[in-house]
């Protein structure tokens, strides 16, 4: 399992509908399918991301996920801001789950401008962008850092699931465009 | 393997949240500190312990709605927001591009490296913490604390001792030309005005002078250009970058907007394919894929095939351009004592008007399409279709060209590369219209102002002709004619060509001398440096913001701790000539000074006066009559502000992030911008009080007011290019930039954990053939490495013009030839072409310039920096080959 510490809340507490939880994910080993589903992640002298947790929402199922064909959901509000997609990247990738830790989910609007991003997806390179405002592209094997463009924060990633047959968001890692805090 | 020190990558962790400024934040205008077009921001800092202000457009001090929309502007993500100290009181600062901005970066678009400039500011719980705080002696080999007042007592004596007794040559100054008005202005009062040395040389040449230097002889400034006129061509040859790497803003808000709305287009000449290239391919634009290098020869093929077909722009070239008599009458430049003069003593590159120069390149078999194609590996068609794009008429109506170069052209082979490019913009009619226009796009931001004119009289180099030229500060060090150095806010060593060679130099000069400061005492120390300058050693000041490796870690006696962007008022212009106030708004950290204040110091000590400067307004008011013919002409402003009994900072910053471009007038009692220069639609009314009109205003910069017509005889460069180009299994090292680390590597590439992530070692780009013949996967570690990398030595002296030659300078013994070798990350990629790889220009640890000629343009004096060679192997694996967090192999040419 990888290592989970719950972190303090040091700001003002969540004012929106969404409960909100702040985790330090450990880097897993890239061997070992974690039930959590955040395998994959090999991070330098042992570092640990923060991932904040949202309430857990079944997105998709396994068996409808195909290689290379995004699939769109709102998560973790309602409204476009939180429009994500998840996409089956066809080879490991960091946060990735399913039987090859293949399939991710980030949030749809670029955090450059706000550009639409959902669907945009290169599959010879698993790279989503270029983003149709300034051509930004994100990697998405790579947690969805910039590969060459203008955003100021990686793509945000929304932290999957899987249990059974089925995929669940349960969390985001970085603050989604327009948004100044993504519980609001 | 890596070649970064990685215990110190720092991880990047996302928020989900970032502080809006309450309603009462403070608020101060600025621009970017990073590349040319400086795009325009706003700051806001409340004190800590204060609340955040809320997403109604009420309730905070931006006065825009959250969540904001797309390209709504305003947005602040957490990299925009930071804590620091203002008079001893730690403030929150949110720093994002300004959304009310009308110029530039309008709504506030931004690129990378200016959207996470917050994190640039000083924060001891951020990595930043490694900033210079106090002056520092080197004692025993390690830099050691000391007060200001000692640190300058020391350079003082050391310097009277080198100037009385080794003479003003001896006392040299390598800083940056563009940090700011206030500085660049005392630091070359110092240098010109006060101590008169001729031992001087901007950051990114090995001596004073043009860079573009095709554009100045041929009548041209390189920054005519305004924004708007990338805007309004209907085509756009780029040559030696992609604008969407190095421009951001003015790609995204003038020039791509452009391809989607009035379907411009894009023709780029570069060996390598990134985001501007990809949309160019895309949207009916050209990717002329050359061999470094031999631009020269494909601008001449273009121009030929427009020749032969009559789409030169006839009414244009008579109207404009010098006819025999006036390219005669002292080259259209003025009879004597101008830069251009030596050149035409060689006799090589005046033509007699466009109809003689017409024969000179139907008459060339390099500008053949078979002999152009074969010598620069771009195909015929495209050369052909090239021609057809920026200059053949559509029913009639000429296409509104522009063109736009910067250093993978001039920095390959600078005289040449740069005049065949601005004779074929002539050819198509471009240069002083709207929307055509010859312009560089630009690098650093331009905030030089030169207090006097350097001392090319004392100068111990000598031209073919009469005339003395600006020193190669490089090759005067290496032969060890430099006793004192002061080098401010520059790497120096690895951003010259030959890298390797100049460090070797210093070390000897520096640390393998035997006198070595043991002791804090002043009178000691300076007796021991003293010993050491008068046995054949040198002592190194450096002036920076970071411990820079190796000129601040390693050589340096000195330290000073500069203070920068954000922690005082400063002054600068950017790639349209376009002034602006950057206000300071915190602490800069320890005792860091801004670099003006040191040599206000310093010169003091020695006892030169006019040096009184209370503040960095007092400087700027000073520098303002030393630029009243400049393109930045800011004397109006200062003289208007004066008349209002204001600061001339102070009336500077009422025009915020707008700003206004130079050179400044005044007119019916108001200060006015000039949008272009040579800008036929210009209308001058009578002039008023100070303003000064020029004739380059509404015409070209030349005695006539026509443009000259030169020549570009390839036969000069190619037997440097024969020599140097690949042989056997060696590749084409060249180098350049990336958009993410552009004009801000300096400080981003090490200390912020989310450009770290994305940069965090150097890098190699490799085609895929080139790549699986050496085994080499996207990943692997690769060692390039030389045994042939040329370096000139010896004379100061060029007397007769075959002297100039690569081939006369081996044959004179003046070549010698060092080994290099750099590491860095494989990215295997057909972005680059075949037999060509690209490298980032300036990696600390790994630097590309090392595989670089130390041998310089001949011509004009300029490095050519794109120009390595080298062979390829692998050594083992990086750790980004299978590790998902940092470095992404994905190429950047995705459309």
């Amino acid at each position: 399992m990888p290592e989970i510490e719950e972190k303090n809340e040091k700001s003002t507490p969540a004012r929106g509908c969404l409960s909100r939880r702040e985790f330090l994910l450990a880097s897993g080993s890239v061997t070992v399918v974690m039930a959590t589903g955040c395998a994959g992640l090999t991070l330098p002298r042992g570092a640990k991301l923060r991932i904040v947790e949202y309430p857990r929402v079944r997105v998709a199922s396994l068996a409808d996920v195909k290689p290379h064909q995004p699939m769109v959901f709102g998560y973790p509000g309602e409204g476009y801001q939180f429009g994500s997609f998840l996409v089956d990247v066809d080879d490991r990738a960091a946060g990735g789950v399913g039987p090859n830790e293949s399939i991710v989910a980030f949030n749809g609007s670029c955090t450059h401008m706000g550009g639409p991003l959902s669907g945009i997806y290169r599959k010879e390179y698993a790279v989503m962008g270029p983003c149709p405002l300034h051509l930004t592209t994100f990697d998405a094997r790579r947690h969805g850092m910039v590969v060459s463009g203008h955003a100021t924060e990686s793509l945000p990633q929304v932290r999957l699931e899987v249990v059974g047959d089925d995929i669940y968001a349960t969390g985001v890692m970085g603050l989604i465009y327009g948004l100044n805090r993504n519980d609001a | 393997m890596a070649t970064n020190d990685t215990s110190e990558t720092p991880v990047y962790q996302r928020d989900d949240r970032a502080p809006l400024p309450p309603k009462n934040a403070e608020v101060f205008t600025t621009c970017c500190d990073y590349c040319i077009v400086a795009c325009g921001y706003k700051v806001y800092r409340w004190p800590v312990g204060e609340e955040f202000g809320g997403p109604a457009a009420s309730d905070n001090a931006i006065g825009l709605d959250f969540p904001r929309p797309p390209l709504g502007g305003g947005w602040v993500s957490p990299n925009q927001h930071n804590v620091v100290t203002v008079d001893g009181k730690k403030h929150n600062v949110v720093v994002i591009p300004d959304p009310d901005a009308t110029v530039v970066n309008p709504g506030g678009s931004h690129s990378i490296r200016g959207g996470c400039i917050a994190q640039k500011c000083y924060n001891p719980d951020t990595l930043t913490r490694t900033r210079l705080k106090y002056p520092m002696l080197r004692v025993n080999g390690k830099l050691e604390r000391v007060s200001w007042d000692d640190a300058m007592d020391l350079m003082a004596r050391v310097s009277q001792h080198v100037i009385r007794k080794h003479g003003v040559h001896s006392w040299a100054m390598k800083q940056y030309s563009y940090e700011y008005y206030e500085n660049t202005y005392a630091l070359t009062k110092l240098a010109f005005r006060s101590i008169k040395t001729p031992a001087w040389s901007p950051h990114d040449q090995p001596g004073p002078g043009g860079d573009a230097i095709g554009l100045n002889d041929a009548g041209i400034d390189k920054f005519s250009a305004s924004y708007e006129d990338w805007y309004l061509a209907d085509v756009v040859f780029i040559s030696g970058t992609d604008p969407f790497e190095t421009k951001t803003t003015l790609y995204n808000e003038w020039m791509l907007k452009a391809v989607n709305e009035h379907q411009q287009k894009h023709i780029y000449a570069l060996p390598r394919a990134t985001g501007g290239v990809a949309l160019a391919e895309r949207s009916g634009g050209l990717w002329l894929d050359l061999y470094p290098g031999t631009d020269t020869v494909l601008q001449l093929a273009i121009q030929r095939v427009i020749l032969e077909n009559g789409w030169e722009d006839v009414e244009f070239l008579e109207k404009w351009t010098n006819n025999k008599w006036e390219t005669d009458s002292g080259f259209g430049q003025g009879t004597r004592n101008t830069p251009w003069q030596w050149r035409t003593t060689w006799g090589k590159f005046e033509s007699k008007g466009y109809k003689d120069y017409r024969k000179w390149v139907l008459a060339q078999d390099y500008a053949k399409l078979d002999e152009a194609s074969r010598i620069t590996g771009v195909s015929k068609e495209k050369i052909r279709k090239a021609a057809e794009m920026l200059a053949k008429p559509v029913n009639g109506v000429r296409p509104k060209a522009s063109f736009g170069l910067e250093k993978g052209n001039y920095w390959s082979n600078n005289f040449l590369n740069s005049t065949s490019f601005t004779t074929l913009g002539l050819l198509c009619g471009a240069g002083n219209r709207p929307g055509q226009m010859i312009s560089r796009f630009g690098g650093h931001q331009r905030g030089g102002r030169s207090a006097g004119g350097y001392p090319r009289a004392e100068s111990p180099e000598k031209a073919p002709g009469r005339r003395k030229r600006p020193i190669d500060l490089d090759r005067w060090t290496l032969e060890g004619n430099v006793r004192f150095a002061w080098v401010v806010g520059t790497t120096w060593l690895q951003a010259m060509a030959g890298s390797g060679e100049l460090t070797a130099a210093f070390q000897r000069m520096t640390r393998d001398n035997p006198n070595q400061i043991t002791s804090k005492d002043i009178d000691r120390a300076a007796e021991t440096l003293i010993a050491r300058v008068d046995s054949g050693g040198m002592v190194i000041v450096n002036s920076d913001i970071y411990p820079i490796k190796p000129i601040g870690t390693e050589f340096a006696d000195i330290v000073l701790p500069a203070a920068t962007w954000g922690e005082d008022d400063f002054s600068r212009a950017n790639g349209e000539r376009r002034v602006r106030l950057y206000q300071g708004f915190y602490d800069p950290p320890g005792e860091a000074k801004p670099d003006w204040w040191a040599v206000a110091k310093f010169a003091r000590r020695m006892g030169f006066e006019g040096y009184d400067w209370k503040d960095s307004n007092d400087v700027f008011e000073e520098s303002a009559r030393f630029g009243r013919g400049s393109r930045t002409n800011y004397h109006p402003l200062v003289w208007l502000a004066k008349k209002k009994g204001m600061r001339g900072h102070d009336l500077l910053k009422q025009y915020g992030t707008t700003g206004i471009q130079g050179p400044i007038r005044y007119e019916d009692g108001q200060l006015v911008g000039t949008k272009r220069l040579h800008d036929t639609t210009l209308k001058l009314p009578t002039p008023e009080g100070p303003t000064v009109q020029k004739k380059w205003m509404y015409a070209f910069k030349t005695q006539t007011g026509k443009a000259n017509i030169l020549k570009s005889p390839w036969e000069l460069f190619e037997d440097f290019f024969d020599h140097i180009k690949p042989k056997g299994d060696e590749l084409w090292v060249t180098n350049g930039r990336v958009n993410e680390v552009w004009q801000s590597g300096f400080d981003d590439v090490e200390r912020r954990p989310y450009i770290a992530q994305r940069w965090p070692d150097n890098f190699i780009e490799i085609h895929p053939d080139d790549a699986a013949k050496r085994g080499i996967e996207s990943g692997d570690t690769v060692r390039a490495w030389s045994n042939r990398v040329p370096v000139q030595t010896g004379s100061m002296l060029q007397l007769e013009a075959p002297d100039m030659t690569f081939t006369a300078l081996k044959e004179a013994g003046l070549i010698k030839w060092v080994s290099a070798s750099v590491n860095a990350v494989a990215m295997v990629t057909p972005a680059i072409k075949k037999g060509v790889t690209f490298m980032n220009f300036l990696h600390k640890n790994d630097p590309a310039n090392a595989l670089v000629p130390r041998v310089p343009d001949p011509i004009s004096n300029r490095y050519r920096f794109k120009l390595g060679v080298a062979h390829l192997e692998r050594t083992g694996e990086s750790r980004y080959k299978n590790d998902l967090y940092e470095m992404t192999f994905a190429p950047r040419n995705i459309s």
